[in-house]
Formats: structure tokens, sequence, C-alpha cells
């Protein structure tokens, strides 16, 4: 801020000087300059008055001729006047103006008003580098889940939008390049409450920079990066960025998990959703042979996943040297001809995977058209073609940016989140199954609020206390309602870590030790009662043992002596 | 030979001249101390003012403090004069018109010893 104020007064030196000189020329002529006669003698102006008559001419007020006529020789060096003090005063004032219109200056006092706004933030925030599609969703998601975020973006429009967005919170935006590291510090990379940096940007060596800034600037700090091609990844992945973030593997991932475990891909698409939305209606891909159209990275990986689910693929590539296909059917996929050489007729599936939203919709129109029974997935490109994809009834619908939003949900919500996602893969699918209908009985159809609780001084001081002092607490205590302790909270404990050992869907009757950590899944209202047990003494003793502990010094004194009492009668 | 400098130096030993050729003689005769001086005198400290603007440094800021009261003082002075001038308790106001004055002097005082420090340390 001292910046923009010296550079404001640097750059208003040559007017002011301007308007004091004229002024005090015109001012002192006017003194010089003989009166009309009065009683006899000339009179004079006195420097005051000189100074008013001037003040009001120079900023072209013009009351009048105080406090008589004037004589010619004083109206001569009014007119003087005039011409010589106007011309001054407005061009201080257009200085002025420009001055605060330049938008070097501008720019200052944004990125210093960004950087304060930055500094004051007091909860857990992250940094998005980017306000494409993803990150827009990203971003609402987070807010809806009343995270903090800060948001880094190069376009100014893309800012813009941010701005009419009807957010929760304040979101500070800078419009900068976020490869500077400048702009990386004063977004907060080094800022105590910052809990991690998201690099969402379209471009990889975007990506890569930030990812090495961050993590030599602050090496705690959780890094989410996107990578789309493999090269960036294992760039990435050589200095540490923790989390890399390829939308077309993890799609391929996702459409595995969705022919052989779909009870399990239900359950990640749900607990990573954005709050408010329901249930992904299951679809479950056919085993069988599919049509795979386009052998870009997003098709390759879905190739690369079905043939390990043991489907086979017949693959329709545009461009086969391009992509570097052996073995596919030359053609876009889009003509009736090149589908019937690829069997569309007896396929069970096809996937329409180019990058181009009306080549996706024509191939799977053709191909509906041909074989109504076919399964289809399609990959939707960009937002705005959205409402051409709603009407169009796909079975699967891929987005990037859903997926990526999801993925980066699942880290930032909490890292236990992500660490059951995990564990959850490697269970059956009927299990998942198990936990979902668990989970909607408890929480119901929409998307619920997942959080995780730590056992320690700081966040749970009423179970804190209790466990060093001796005594024991189960789970099942932190599942009560602190209103009624005979009812149950609508939550569910999804994962205990101990020592960094995970417990998935720990029994409720499993004694709690302190540094424990708990990921719970449920309703807003049950996130919002669990403090309330975590942190009042009052509360927990009467969960556990029913008796109202008495608040205030005095009543617990009373009671003390009331209780003394009570013993020495019954030992008597 | 910077024209800068030069332009520098030289407003702010003017300010601090005709401020003491205001001062100057005895205060409560007001035939010594002549009412055109007192105006150049404020004139040339407004544009000495100005002139010290957007200076980042430490010695730049006492600077510009120096003269913002040098400002201060002389235009109430004139403020005061002007209330006075005319009516009869113009014989014994004069004397704060010149006190005040006085006072203005002592910071262009200042300004000048910081001005001829800064260009020792130079030394080019």
């Amino acid at each position: 801020m001292n910046n923009i104020t010296f550079l404001i007064l640097r750059r208003m030196r040559a007017p002011l000087i301007a308007v004091i000189a004229s002024f005090g020329i015109a001012v002192a002529g006017l003194t010089f300059m003989p009166g009309l006669e009065v009683d006899g003698q000339v009179s004079r102006l006195t420097l005051f008055e000189a100074f008013y008559i001037i003040s009001y001419t120079a900023t072209t007020i013009g009351f009048g001729e105080i406090p008589q006529p004037f004589s010619t020789a004083q109206r001569l060096w009014m007119t003087l006047s005039i011409y010589m003090t106007v011309i001054p005063w407005f061009y201080a004032i257009g200085k002025i103006i420009s001055l605060f219109q330049d938008s070097g200056l501008r720019q200052a006092v944004t990125t210093s008003r960004f950087a304060r706004e930055v500094q004051n933030l007091h909860e857990p925030f992250y940094i998005i580098c980017s306000y494409g599609e993803t990150a827009s969703l990203l971003v609402s998601a987070l807010d809806r889940k009343q995270i903090r975020t800060v948001v880094i973006e190069n376009q100014q429009d893309r800012i813009n939008e941010l701005e009419l967005e009807d957010y929760q919170f304040d979101i500070p935006a800078l419009c900068a390049d976020a490869q500077m590291p400048d702009v990386l510090i004063k977004a907060g990379v080094r800022h105590p409450m910052c809990a991690g940096v998201a690099a969402l940007t379209d471009h990889d060596h975007v990506n890569l920079a930030v990812a090495i800034g961050v993590k030599l600037m602050n090496p705690d700090l959780m890094v989410l990066a996107r990578a789309d091609n493999k090269e960036t990844a294992a760039n990435m992945a050589s200095f540490g960025t923790d989390h890399i973030i390829n939308p077309y593997t993890l799609f391929g991932d996702h459409l595995a998990m969705e022919v052989h475990a779909l009870g399990t891909y239900l359950l990640h698409e749900w607990l990573t959703g954005v709050p408010g939305d329901s249930l992904p209606s299951p679809a479950c891909p056919p085993i069988g042979r599919w049509i795979v159209c386009g052998y870009g990275r997003f098709g390759k990986s879905v190739v690369e996943n079905l043939q390990r689910e043991q489907i086979t693929t017949t693959i329709v590539e545009a461009d086969p040297e391009l992509t570097g296909c052996e073995d596919c059917i030359i053609g876009s996929g889009a003509e009736a001809r090149t589908l019937e050489e690829a069997g569309v007729r007896d396929a069970v599936g096809i996937v329409a995977g180019t990058d181009n939203d009306i080549n996706n919709l024509s191939i799977v129109m053709t191909a509906r058209e041909m074989n109504p029974e076919l399964f289809v997935v399609i990959r939707k490109n960009r937002r705005y073609n959205e409402p051409l994809f709603e009407h169009f009834n796909a079975d699967i619908r891929m987005q990037p940016s859903d997926i990526i939003a999801h993925e980066c949900l699942a880290h930032m919500i909490s890292p236990l989140l992500a660490q059951f996602l995990s564990m959850v893969r490697n269970q059956t699918n009927a299990w998942a199954n198990q936990l979902i209908s668990q989970l909607v009985g408890v929480v119901g159809e929409n998307v619920p609020e997942t959080w995780a609780i730590t056992i320690d001084r700081y966040h749970a001081p009423a179970v804190y206390n209790f466990l060093s002092w001796g005594k024991s607490i189960t789970l099942d205590t932190l599942l009560r309602n602190p209103g009624n302790r005979d009812s149950k909270l609508d939550l569910v404990p999804l994962l205990l870590l101990r020592d960094n050992r995970p417990i998935l869907q720990p029994e409720t009757d499993i004694t709690l030790m302190s540094g424990d950590q708990i990921l719970f899944c449920g309703q807003p209202s049950a996130k919002d009662a669990l403090p309330l047990t975590l942190s009042k003494y009052k509360a927990l003793s009467y969960i556990i043992d029913g008796t109202e502990v008495p608040e205030g010094f005095i009543w617990r004194w009373v009671s003390g002596k009331m209780e003394a009492r009570k013993r020495k009668q019954d030992t008597l | 030979m910077n024209l800068e400098k030069v332009i520098f130096g030289f407003f702010i030993v003017l300010a601090l001249t005709l401020n003491f050729g205001y001062f100057i003689g005895d205060m409560d005769n007001p035939a010594h101390h002549h009412v055109y001086e007192l105006y150049a005198a404020i004139i040339v400290n407004l544009i000495a003012t100005v002139l010290k603007f957007g200076d980042r440094t430490q010695i730049g800021a006492v600077h510009l403090a120096t003269s913002l009261v040098a400002d201060l003082q002389l235009i109430t002075a004139a403020v005061l004069f002007a209330a006075v001038s005319g009516t009869p308790s113009e014989a014994t106001m004069i004397n704060h018109v010149v006190s005040l004055s006085g006072g203005a002097l002592l910071a262009n005082v200042i300004s000048v010893i910081l001005l001829i420090a800064e260009t020792i340390t130079l030394r080019r």
C-alpha cells in the first residue's frame, strides 16, 4: 500500500506546483492593482481578500466583485488570472483522476487488497490455481462444505464470473499467472492456515511449475496437480507431489470399477459428491464386445481397463498414425458404414471418446439407430453442451472436470477419506453394497457430510480430559445424541485411524484412545451436534452415566457439600 | 551537476531565508514584519513541500515531516493575520503571528540541516 501512496504523490508534484505558482502570482498581483477611490484614498485589496477572490475564480465558482466593484486595473489583472489559474487547476484535477484510473495503479491496489484478504484468513484454506470448469466445480463444492478457498486465475473474465457467483464465503481471487512464485506467496503458500494447493489449469507445464514452486517454498503443504500427460505425471512424482490427477486414467479406473464392482463405484461417487446431489443411478455395463471410438488418452485408458476386465474391444480411430493405434478400424465412427464394419449390431456397448462433443453425439446417435440395445458411454467435453447431453439418454456420461473435482474433494475433505476410499477398492462388491444400504438407512439418499475428528486436547477437550483421568470411553458414546442419551445421532463411523493403523468400520464398543482419528459420515445435524459431546464435559458426562453435572463454581461447591453430608449419613 | 538537486536545494533554502526575513525584528512592532514576505514564505514553503513528495527513504520522510510542520505554522499565522489585520487588536496580536512564524522557522532550519547532512554524506 505504501508503494501506491508514494507513486501517487510523485506523479502529483508537477500539477500541484503549477497550481501553487499560478495562484501565488495571481494573488500577489491582485493586491498590487489599485482599486476604486474610496474617501479620497486608493483602496487596495488585502492579501486575504485577494486569495479569497482568486480561489473562487480558479475553481470556476465565481461569486462577484467584493467588497466593492473593481477598478479597470483590477479587472485587467482578473482577466489575466482567470486564464492563468483555471487551466492549471483543471490540469491538476485531470491528472489526479487519470492517476486513479491508471491500470498499473489499479493492479497494484487489487493485488495488495488480495494479499491483505489472504493474510486475514484464520481458517484452513486451499489455494486453487485456475478457475476453469473443473476449478469452478471444486470451488462451489468446497464452498458448500464450508471450506475456504483462494483462487488464482489468468483470465480476467473468469475472475469476473467468480465475482458474480453466489458463494457463502468471500473468496479472495487474483488475476495473475500462478506460475510466479510471488503470486503464490501472496496467495498464502507460506500462510500457517494454508491446507493445500490444487493446480488444475489446462496446461501441464503450468501445473508442473506450480507444483515445483509450492514444494520448494513449503515442502509440507499438500499439492494436488492435474497432469494430462504421462511424462508430466512422472516428473511431478519425482519431486514428491502428493496427488497427481490424470482424468483419463481415472475414468478408465472408474469404468473398470463400474463393470466389476458397481457397489464400490457407487460408494465412491456418493461420498465424494457435492452436498445436495442425490445418489447416482446405478448402471451396470454389460460384458461382451465393446466398440471404442477415439483412441486418444481417454480411449487408451478405457481400452486398457476394459481389456483387464476381460472385455473384448474393437477400436475405431480417425487418425491411427497420430494415436499409435495398430489394428483398428479407420474412420470417425460417425458414419454408419464404419460402425457396420466394426460390428455394431452384435456389440454390447459403445464408448464415444473423441474430444469433440458433436462427434460423440453423432456417433452414439448413429449407433443407437443401428442397435438400440447398446450400452452407451459418452465423453462430455464442454459444459455448455450440457443441454444436448441431457436430452440424449446415455448410460454413462464422463466429464473430465467432474472426475477431477471429485478426486480433489476426496483429498480435501479429509485425508482420512482418501485412505478410506483406497481401502474400499480392495473390499468386495458385496461389502460395499451392504455399507451403502447401511448409510442410506441412516443418512437418506442425498450426498452425506463426511468429516473427520481427532481425539486430542485441542479438538476434543472433554473426551481428552476424560481419557487422561484414566476413565474409558467407547465409540458408542460419541454416537449418542447429547440432547437425549437414548437416541442416536444420524451418523456412521467409517474409519478409525490409530497409530497409523486403519480400522475399517470400527465396532461401536471399541474404546477410544488419545490421538485417534475417526472418519464419520452422516447428516449435517449430526455434524453440528458431535462437537458438543467432544468438548463439553457436561454433555459427555450426561451421555456416559445420565447425571447432570452442575455448572458454575457456587453450585458445584454446594452440591459437593451436600454429597459429603449424604455420604456421612450413609456410613452412619 | 544535477538540475533536480539544484532546484530542490534552491527552494528549501529560499523557504528558510524568506521565513527568517519575516521573523527577524521586534516582535511587537508590525512595521518590522512585512506581510508580503509572509505571503512569499508560504508560497515557497508549499512548493518545497510538494517537491519533497514521493521520497521513500527515511531521510525523505523526515524532510517531508518538517516541511509539513512549517506549512502548518505559516498557514495558521496567515489566517490569524487575516483575521486581525485592520482591527484595533492588530498591535497586540501581531506578536502571535510572528511567534508562529518563528516556529515555522525552526522547522525550516531542521530541514536545511538535513539537506546539508545529505549533501555531505554523498560527497560526489
